[in-house]
């Protein structure tokens, strides 16, 4: 038995992390952030090039998909108009919880430049937003930030709290 | 007492216009400077009324009664070599004359020239749709009945195009604000919410220099954050901006900035 | 026929008690390879399409009646918010109609700069749909490849304008800004490894057997159904008509400098795809012959015309009639003459025309945008039927269709 015998404290330490469930659940929520490839319109396309060769979204963790089912994040990229607004309740509605929008550029934050009849006056109309995103359109390095920063506010957050959905109204 | 407005066209006007202010004009010239145009016009003339014609800006622009447009165009197409309808809409002069008026952008590939007919028709009648002459024209016809409210007779799916099917009025005419009636500001809340979500959700902000700035109860501010519902009217404490947490994440290599490589080459 | 509410669905063409074998398919509006948000409603036999029926209106933001509701100038920059994969190229067309309708002429060196950004453009639009088309039949790895050789051209115009997407780049009467330092040399630099890059893309997809499979005689748009659904550019050319705006009416500089329209008569996705790639070997030719005009042009860069332009900064900043002439032009902005016009110029998507009809005021009465997508969209009514499922994606990509074009 004795030459079996590891001394913990001496090799290495224990194979063992300490740490609380809250942490780790965060942790792997918040590295695993799959968005929801909702490219509206202009914006859609800086959402693309930060998941091409250069900005390379990847390494985040952030893998793009194409269903609501899938994802936990949803990036609002472009103008949302007021034909388009009941589907995005509806693919929001679909996403399972927890969940998480960015409202990406000026169109999705208050509607933009575009201040006409057709358009909806800022996503959180419809959905609740986390995080606002402003730039016409946002660089890709913004919108990484964005991710970065949206990170850190779900590890903050507690994750054994009662999943309650978030509320607009 | 409240200055009059006119009701008849909302959209912006100039502030200032001098009194002794005359517009000059886009340069008309005679249909008979080009030759290509004069033979086209007098075919179109041998058959039909033309009301008018002229070339501006090396176009020329043919005015027929609007019962005529569909013999027009049909013979523009199969006799005068005008093979694409390039663009079809209305301008609305209803406040000025009562009248929609209606172009039709025709172009020639083989002659290199391109032609505008118009014609106008009132606010109740309607036009016939040349459709079957050029398939451009359904979505084309579509979108004008969708901005304006133009009945094109004879169309085989009148129905808004880019608007909501249930959605009132008509974006494009002089009438209509820019930012829409009280239908199209709730539309969005009274389609998923329903009409009783007004109050909550609130009005549009349609001003765009409100600032929502002091509002700690919706928004926390980066690199400025306090406790929720905190008064920040006079200043807020700044908080450091970091792409992580100063003790770093649980198993994740912190970023060092001096590691880091800052690529100028493009090549790289 | 049902009535929308919130607790059932409403779906305005279904109905669900059909007794044949008919399956309507509901493709969009968010559907990550409709290129937008394009709404299809597919009446499918089997896997086979029999009718189709393409909904659009969900990027609608009412870019006309803004323009009602602005000085020439100030509708400048919505106009990038049309086709956003080419920004400039709208730029130019609107600068372009209001000069035809004021009557301007530019100078030779603002047009040099005209010709960069339009072709640099082009470029960019058509690396963008080849990225975004390889990815949509599967090919990742050209993606990668497209999207890395177009953030260089993002690189270059960020040097010469400050924005990679939108850039406003064009003023009416001119540009407002001369090149940047060594943005010849790395547009040269650039301009070298290109026909590489696309020699790289070719090898990938010429004669990968999927691609073929996907591209070949799916999607065959005939010569009447081109003309008639009124398509321009690549759409038109793929058909077997050689129409190139840039060649039968030219303007700026094109008619100085040599290059080739490529034309093919197949018709098919398989056509598109070479003549895009064909048009990004002549957009090099054309920048390569404008980089060599560029030196042998004077400085001036805006129209001298104080009516409608304002003077150069230094003039503003140091007399006192150019700044009030500034102050007027800014505040109440320029009135063109009472007229209409309707122009069109060769975007990378197809004919780009804007009508403008002015009534000597400082806002457009009507200003009608004619933008090629929206008619790329329509043929796919007529164009779809007969095909199958998988070929909608590639019919789709191949129209090159961009929902800010299509419904403004």
């Amino acid at each position: 038995m004795a030459q079996h015998q590891v001394n913990y404290l001496k090799d290495g330490g224990l194979p063992v992390a300490l740490t609380t469930i809250d942490k780790v659940v965060n942790w792997g929520r918040s590295n695993s952030l799959w968005a929801l490839t909702y490219g509206l319109a202009c914006c859609g396309i800086e959402m693309m090039a930060s998941g091409a060769s250069r900005y390379d979204f990847d390494r985040f963790g952030t893998i793009f998909r194409a269903s609501p089912r899938q994802a936990e994040l949803m990036i609002v990229a472009g103008t949302l108009t007021k034909k388009h607004a009941e589907f995005i309740r509806r693919l929001y509605d679909q996403m399972t919880e927890p969940k998480w929008v960015i409202s990406m550029g000026s169109c999705a934050n208050t509607g933009g430049m575009f201040n006409t009849y057709a358009t909806v006056q800022g996503v959180d109309r419809v959905i609740p937003v986390d995080l606002y995103l402003p730039g016409c359109a946002p660089r890709p390095e913004t919108l990484q930030y964005a991710v970065l920063l949206l990170q850190q506010k779900i590890r903050r957050e507690s994750a054994s709290r009662a999943q309650k959905p978030k509320r607009l109204m | 007492m409240r200055a009059y407005t006119p009701k008849d066209n909302v959209q912006k006007k100039p502030y200032y216009t001098d009194r002794y202010w005359v517009a000059p004009q886009v340069a008309k010239t005679d249909v008979s400077e080009d030759a290509v145009f004069a033979a086209d016009l007098e075919a179109i003339r041998a058959k039909f009324e033309v009301l008018d014609a002229y070339i501006q800006v090396k176009q020329m622009v043919v005015v027929i009664n609007a019962a005529d447009n569909f013999g027009v165009i049909e013979l523009m197409k199969n006799e005068l070599e005008y093979n694409q309808l390039s663009e079809l809409s209305a301008i609305d002069w209803l406040a000025k004359e009562g009248k929609f008026e209606i172009f039709y952008q025709m172009l020639s590939m083989s002659k290199r020239k391109r032609i505008r007919v118009k014609c106008k028709i009132s606010e109740k009648e309607s036009i016939q749709s040349v459709e079957k002459l050029f398939r451009s024209a359904d979505w084309s016809e579509r979108e004008m009945y969708d901005m304006f409210g133009v009945v094109v007779n004879n169309h085989p799916f009148m129905k808004r195009i880019l608007m909501p099917d249930d959605w009132e009025g008509f974006p494009l005419r002089k009438t209509y604000p820019l930012q829409g009636d009280e239908f199209a500001q709730w539309y969005e809340v009274d389609k998923i919410f329903g009409k009783e979500a007004r109050d909550i959700i609130g009005p549009e902000n349609r001003d765009p220099a409100r600032v929502d700035r002091y509002d700690t109860e919706r928004f926390a501010r980066l690199g400025h954050e306090v406790p929720r519902g905190t008064d920040i009217s006079q200043g807020e404490p700044v908080t450091p901006l970091c792409y992580q947490e100063s003790d770093g994440v649980f198993l994740i290599e912190k970023f060092d900035a001096e590691k880091s490589v800052v690529i100028s080459d493009r090549d790289r | 026929m049902q009535q929308p509410n919130r607790l059932r669905p409403f779906f305005e063409n279904i109905t669900f008690d059909r007794s044949d074998n008919e399956l309507i398919l509901n493709f969009g509006p968010q559907h990550p390879s409709a290129h937008g948000q394009l709404r299809l409603m597919l009446h499918l036999q089997q896997e086979q399409i029999t009718k189709a029926h393409p909904d659009i209106g969900y990027l609608h933001r009412g870019m006309e009646k803004m323009a009602e509701n602005m000085i020439y100038n100030e509708f400048m920059p919505t106009t990038d918010r049309m086709d956003y994969i080419a920004s400039s190229s709208n730029n130019y067309g609107f600068a372009l109609a209001v000069e035809k309708l004021i009557g301007l002429e530019v100078p030779r060196r603002a047009k040099v700069i005209r010709m960069m950004l339009l072709e640099m453009n082009r470029l960019m639009s058509h690396l963008f749909w080849l990225a975004t088309t390889a990815l949509d039949i599967g090919a990742m790895t050209v993606f990668l490849f497209a999207f890395r050789e177009r953030e260089y051209l993002m690189d270059l115009i960020e040097d010469y304008c400050g924005a990679r997407l939108t850039h406003a780049a064009i003023r009416i009467g001119g540009v407002p800004l001369d090149l940047p330092d060594n943005f010849i040399a790395d547009l040269r630099k650039f301009l070298d490894k290109l026909p590489e890059n696309i020699k790289d893309y070719e090898d990938l997809l010429d004669s990968n057997r999927i691609w073929k499979m996907r591209m070949e005689n799916v999607g065959v748009i005939s010569k009447e159904m081109a003309l008639s659904w009124g398509c321009s550019g690549i759409m038109l050319r793929a058909s077997g008509i050689e129409w190139d705006i840039r060649k039968e009416e030219p303007y700026e500089l094109y008619d100085e400098v040599e290059f080739n329209v490529p034309v093919s008569d197949k018709g098919d996705n398989y056509a598109r795809y070479k003549l895009y790639m064909a048009e990004m070997r002549e957009s090099a030719k054309i920048l390569h012959q404008v980089i060599d005009m560029y030196a042998d042009t004077t400085p001036e860069l805006m129209a001298h015309a104080p009516q409608y332009i304002s003077a150069p900064k230094i003039d503003i900043m140091t007399q006192n009639y150019s700044l009030m002439q500034h102050f007027v032009l800014v505040t109440q902005g320029m009135r063109p003459p009472v007229g209409e016009v309707y122009v069109a110029t060769e975007s990378p998507k197809g004919e780009l025309g804007y009508y403008i009809n002015s009534q000597g005021d400082a806002y457009p009465y009507r200003l009608k945008l004619r933008a090629p997508s929206f008619w790329h969209t329509g043929i796919l009514t007529d164009l779809l039927p007969g095909h199958y499922i998988p070929d909608v994606v590639a019919i789709i990509g191949t129209t090159n269709i961009v929902f800010g074009e299509v419904d403004r």
